[in-house]
């Protein structure tokens, strides 16, 4: 059986398996679009940094049902020279269901650079914690790219129902004191602590992790679908959110040095 | 002389009827087997269903009623959707209307065809890890769409064998059909997104067979 007959059997069957739905929030994906955040970690180091060069990436929110727009971004980051990766702030979906997660999926893998994410409320209505966890993976998860360590936390509380849990505090903590090699930090959620949806309860002790810890350059958020950025716990810790896609602007940021970084803003418009 | 040819013809035509009539028994009503109309107990389903995937679960089984002169089925369906695609097993409650205008014969053969079916449904699905949208977490109009249920619609086609009729003269088909579907949802992402979705990116596809009793 020749190259060709095996990929257009698995086409035909990966499309009768697509079309034979047994609910929209059922969690199976194809294994090309399993595993992504481990897939693209995998492509982020097989371009290694040394500690003391400048790591830039796009950053982005709410992809959510701007599939249009998302076409549209892609084509404009491919422009953009050196960007190391791209980091989606979450609500990748909008209803949290497994075919959303593979529409946003087959636009961004036209990125030249990797893409990472971190889940956003949207993505956790009905199954949607299982589709992220199989589309992408943990829920919580950090990765050390040169001497940027990246922790991307799940801080959609009021999704489980502000009980305490979410964001998970002792699991951050344990994060940010593993500094071994580190030279700075940013951290990445979905909803800022600033904002209503994110657990009352557990603002002190989350604001009071990041702030204690020296090595935190930033903390990166998307949810309230603008660019914004203050330092609202006076703790010399920057705190910013981006626009989401339907803004047709995104982020670009570099950081270098003890805590050193820089921040642009790319305006798109609709394709030609 | 023509008037009286005439009634001659004319009686000749009337009067074996008027001489039979008194002698011939009642005729008894004929079961129709166009209408649909089936002399039983109301609640007694009509046919048996059995179907996979179309969003209506894994493995679906269900009654149903025809009525509207065999054109329409009404169709109550439950389904199952373990818990390797899903936080907790699914159950899914469907109530489903299908419309098939045109029964084709196929010759002389037992095979009838219905080209052309357009549907629609509705089904809730139970499924204790399910993260609703639309209760106490949220303040009102946080979410506008509820997680678990679901309304759809779709067209399909019908191929159907023609089994033994049943005592009371009821026609009785074994057949296969499939739906080519969408939901809400779906159709809210492609609204929103003409351009980058397409129609075949929001299909469905529910294949079954419909025993009648």
């Amino acid at each position: 059986m020749s190259f060709l007959r095996v990929l257009c059997c698995s086409t035909v069957l990966l499309a009768g398996c697509t079309l034979l739905e047994s609910n929209p929030n059922q969690t199976w994906a194809p294994p090309t679009a399993q595993h992504l955040t481990a897939q693209n970690l995998q492509r982020l180091r097989a371009h290694p940094k040394s500690p003391t060069d400048t790591v830039r990436f796009v950053f982005v929110g709410d992809s959510q049902r701007f599939y249009d727009e998302t076409e549209d971004f892609v084509r404009s980051v491919n422009q953009q020279p050196g960007i190391d990766f791209v980091l989606v702030g979450g609500d990748i979906s909008d209803f949290g269901l497994t075919r959303e997660l593979r529409w946003v999926h087959r636009r961004l893998s036209g990125l030249r650079a990797p893409y990472l994410t971190v889940i956003g409320n949207h993505d956790q209505v009905g199954n949607g914690r299982a589709a992220y966890q199989q589309v992408y993976g943990p829920l919580n998860y950090s990765f050390r790219y040169g001497g940027t360590k990246f922790v991307c936390v799940d801080t959609n509380g009021r999704e489980s129902g502000f009980r305490g849990r979410v964001p998970d505090v002792p699991w951050l903590r344990r994060e940010l004191a593993d500094t071994a090699g580190v030279r700075r930090t940013v951290v990445v959620s979905h909803v800022p602590p600033t904002d209503s949806d994110f657990d009352p309860q557990l603002i002190p002790a989350y604001t009071a992790a990041i702030g204690s810890s020296p090595q935190v350059v930033l903390h990166l958020a998307a949810h309230i679908h603008r660019y914004t950025a203050e330092q609202p716990y006076h703790d010399g810790v920057p705190y910013l959110t981006t626009y989401h896609m339907g803004k047709r602007r995104y982020l670009v940021l570099s950081v270098w040095g003890a805590g050193q970084f820089n921040l642009q803003t790319v305006s798109y418009g609709p394709a030609a | 002389m023509r008037a009286l040819l005439l009634s001659l013809l004319l009686g000749a035509a009337v009067l074996p009827a008027l001489a039979a009539a008194p002698t011939d028994p009642p005729t008894p009503p004929v079961p129709s087997t166009t209408d649909g109309l089936i002399a039983q107990p109301w609640y007694r389903p009509h046919h048996l269903i059995g179907q996979v995937a179309g969003g209506q679960g894994m493995v679906t089984v269900g009654v149903g009623y025809t009525t509207l002169r065999g054109r329409l089925d009404v169709d109550v369906l439950t389904g199952y959707v373990p818990r390797k695609y899903s936080i907790t097993p699914m159950g899914i409650f469907t109530g489903k209307a299908t419309y098939s205008p045109w029964t084709l014969g196929l010759g002389a053969s037992r095979w009838q065809v219905r080209p052309l079916s357009v549907g629609g449904l509705v089904n809730y699905t139970a499924s204790r890890g399910m993260n609703a949208s639309l209760d106490g977490k949220y303040p009102k109009g946080y979410y506008w769409w509820p997680a678990r249920s679901r309304a759809g619609a779709f067209v399909g086609g019908r191929v159907a064998y023609e089994l033994p009729t049943k005592a009371n003269g009821q026609p009785r088909t074994a057949s296969l059909y499939y739906e080519l579907g969408t939901n809400d949802l779906y159709l809210v992402s492609l609204y929103s997104n003409i351009k980058a979705l397409s129609v075949a990116d929001i299909l469905t596809l529910g294949i079954g067979v419909k025993v009648d009793l």
